[in-house]
């Protein structure tokens, strides 16, 4: 019976420190609001495959948009709130093109948006990266002037229709810490130099970054690529003759 | 005068069995309260898990039944570990009944990981096993009684 106490204590003694520890790791532990350092990203390859962007739309279709954003950007908000459903309408819901999303955190002049960076990721966890997205940038004005931004954090992402506790776990800790890391240095590798950066390709063609970042613009730059993709009626029809 | 009862195996294996599921509910329940960093998860996807609307029963958290569960069969075990319990019948019974509870719960859990949420948190995973296990414990802790045998 003794032994049988024994092994009880034990496992209690090894339950407490383990629960205890995360709980007081957790608690303490710092949301990381700064790049990471991530080995291997002097690798082109490595940097591609740990530089996830996060797409929407069909994987498959021909057209990709790139967009290089940062959360801090007033830019990047009227980007993503007034021209971004615009081509959502007419070409991703078309299965024309897919849009790619990466992070592009100017950590020296924004200091809130590698942790909102972050954030995004941490709604993507839970398959609400989209809406937070829209809810942050709506919200803008209001959070990037302050000190301490994790509490709206937490707050536009149960908005957004995320957990509150598992998006809060995610936020207070350094996950995604080294993705966004990565896609900072694949914006840095690729010379852009500000947000919101636009560019496209089809297939796996040179993608091309654009100067404006206006509807107009893209459609036109769109426009543009498929032309030149088609071969024209006439040399097709004199190579069949 | 009887001669004393040799502790019974079967509520000792539950009482331990009840002590490790508490704190694996303990540590689900405080994820989800966002108390802990991300979860701990080698195999599967927890914080999918965790984050489902079927992590939640109303204003409940699953994990929180959990704690309770396991409390309940932890204090019914371990009285049924003192002299006085030795022989209870109450006590078995009890066993039984908490433990069947908690093992259909599992079950409907373990479904929703599987063909609902589709996705497997291997802490609720470790969760269901201990249930299964000390619902056998208990079944043999009610054939034990009515046996007399000592095992």
């Amino acid at each position: 019976m003794t032994k049988f106490y024994w092994i009880l204590a034990v496992v209690a003694v090894v339950g407490i420190a383990t629960v205890g520890y995360s709980v007081g790791s957790g608690t303490m532990g710092k949301a990381a609001t700064e790049p990471v350092e991530v080995a291997g990203l002097d690798n082109m390859e490595t940097l591609v495959s740990m530089a996830q962007g996060i797409t929407k739309g069909d994987p498959d279709a021909p057209i990709t948009i790139a967009e290089f954003s940062d959360y801090q950007c007033p830019g990047c908000g009227a980007f993503v709130l007034s021209v971004k459903p615009q081509i959502e309408l007419n070409y991703i819901q078309s299965g024309k093109a897919k849009f790619v999303y990466y992070d592009y955190p100017l950590i020296s002049i924004h200091p809130h948006s590698f942790l909102a960076a972050r954030a995004g990721r941490c709604a993507d966890d839970q398959g609400k990266f989209w809406e937070f997205q829209n809810v942050i940038y709506r919200n803008q004005s209001m959070w990037v002037t302050k000190t301490s931004v994790e509490g709206d954090f937490v707050d536009y992402a149960v908005e957004a229709g995320a957990e509150k506790g598992a998006f809060e776990a995610c936020l207070k800790s350094d996950a995604h810490a080294d993705v966004v890391s990565a896609n900072l240095r694949l914006a840095e590798e690729l010379g852009i130099e500000g947000t919101p950066t636009v560019m496209i390709s089809m297939g796996r063609g040179m993608a091309r970054r654009l100067m404006s970042f206006d509807f107009a613009s893209i459609q036109s730059a769109i426009e543009t690529l498929i032309a030149e993709s088609t071969p024209p009626a006439a040399d097709s029809a004199a190579a069949g003759s | 005068m009887s001669a004393p009862l040799a502790p019974p195996m079967n509520r000792m294996v539950i009482a331990v069995l009840s002590l490790v599921g508490l704190f694996v509910a303990l540590y689900l329940l405080a994820n989800k309260l966002g108390l802990t960093g991300p979860m701990i998860c080698g195999i599967g996807e927890c914080a999918t898990v965790q984050a489902s609307k079927w992590s939640m029963i109303g204003p409940v958290p699953v994990s929180a039944l959990g704690v309770a569960g396991y409390v309940a069969l932890l204090a019914v075990s371990l009285h049924g570990l003192q002299p006085a319990g030795l022989r209870s019948r109450a006590v078995s019974g009890l066993l039984v009944a908490f433990s069947s509870v908690a093992l259909a719960f599992s079950v409907w859990l373990t479904y929703l990981e599987a063909f609902v949420i589709r996705a497997w948190c291997q802490w609720c995973v470790i969760s269901a096993i201990l249930v299964t296990i000390i619902f056998v414990a208990a079944l043999r802790e009610v054939r034990r009684l009515r046996t007399g045998s000592e095992a």
